[in-house]
């Protein structure tokens, strides 16, 4: 058995298992003829979608399974982060006074579920939207911008998201 | 308990009233898009919550739970759809002169 | 006195729902509707969840789950026509 195989045979094992979470928790039936009809229909789900749902070349342990305690958190500073942003652009309407401008910077993190997880973070944070994202380089739209020096404005948009995402993903 | 209810109530009302009006006085694409991504995410993820808080421990509590997260990954994704094709259309951004 | 301001902020969110459909009417490119439409996709989804809430329905959360995924995809799907479109008008073809 080569290794190529083996590989395919993880990637089926981890899609069913986390289609089978799905099942579950969406039936919320624990019958033993629910739970094999469930696990029967993720096996053949995961057998047309592993390709798509875990890439052939990832070859990082921590993408597969990130460390979850540091991600609660993440999802908390998250949170917290958007009332603020809300409050701030609550402000900004009532006010009707505005400064948008147009930044780029790039960013530290290697793999690409990080870098999507900051891209959102980002749109969900104080006034910015990311326009386009390109392998590492960021165009971000910024209502009321303090600075468009590029480092400056990457550490004041991104700065405790690319830390804490580096823990989760590397 | 109902008061945390009533305050995350009145929260996603002020913010959804407030997002709709930004939606209709902002001058330019990327500024309606900011406030239609920032306060209409955080008005409905209010109201999420204080429907959690109403519905306890129960099977619905975790059915809300799943749509909350699902609704936190989709928002800002369709967002970034949008301001990307606008972006890719070559479209102005809405500058103040100053002085 | 839940089921009250339950009821009152429904018909706050179908109010601004109209609202927001201004936008859709109005707007003078087609970004401006797509705007405005994912911002009708929202409220729709919340009041289908204060609706389960409040007469403890648990069927309309799965209706609502699959009308966030579909409002989601439809609009992916619309971004890819609007692109491909302007692109083919550009080459003039």
């Amino acid at each position: 058995m080569d290794l190529h195989r083996k590989w395919k045979i993880v990637r089926v094992v981890l899609t069913t298992f986390y289609l089978m979470a799905g099942w579950v928790l969406f039936t919320a039936a624990l019958d033993p003829l629910m739970l094999g009809l469930g696990l029967i229909l993720s096996f053949f789900v995961s057998l047309l979608t592993f390709k798509l749902f875990i890439e052939k070349n990832e070859v990082d342990f921590h993408s597969l399974l990130p460390r979850i305690h540091y991600g609660v958190f993440y999802l908390l500073l998250v949170i917290y982060k958007m009332y603020v942003a809300s409050f701030k652009m609550l402000w900004l309407i009532i006010r009707g006074r505005i400064n948008p401008r147009v930044v780029h910077f790039r960013t530290r993190l290697k793999s690409d579920i990080a870098r999507v997880a900051l891209t959102s973070s980002i749109t969900l944070t104080p006034g910015t939207v990311t326009l386009s994202l390109d392998d590492d380089h960021l165009i971000v739209h910024w209502l009321d911008a303090k600075t468009t020096h590029s480092r400056y404005a990457g550490e004041l948009v991104k700065g405790v998201f690319e830390r804490l995402l580096k823990r989760i993903w590397i | 308990m109902t008061w945390i209810v009533l305050l995350f109530l009145v929260l996603g009302v002020v913010f959804n009233i407030m997002g709709n009006l930004g939606v209709l006085v902002f001058p330019d694409v990327y500024t309606r898009l900011q406030a239609s991504s920032t306060c209409g995410t955080t008005a409905v993820f209010s109201v999420f919550i204080a429907s959690m808080l109403i519905t306890g421990l129960s099977v619905m509590t975790a059915k809300i739970l799943v749509i909350t997260l699902f609704f936190l990954v989709s928002s800002p994704v369709a967002a970034h759809i949008v301001a990307r094709y606008a972006w890719n259309k070559d479209m102005v951004v809405w500058r103040k002169f100053h002085d | 006195m839940i089921d009250t301001a339950l009821l009152i902020v429904i018909y706050i969110f179908l109010g601004t729902t109209i609202v927001s459909m201004i936008r859709i009417v109005i707007g003078p490119s087609a970004v401006d509707r797509m705007i405005g439409l994912n911002l009708v996709s929202a409220q729709v989804l919340a009041i289908f969840v204060l609706i389960a809430v409040k007469d403890k329905l648990p069927v309309y959360l799965d209706v609502a789950l699959v009308y966030d995924i579909f409002g989601f995809v439809g609009l992916m799907a619309i971004t890819k026509y609007f692109a491909d479109k302007d692109k083919e008008d550009f080459t003039g073809v």
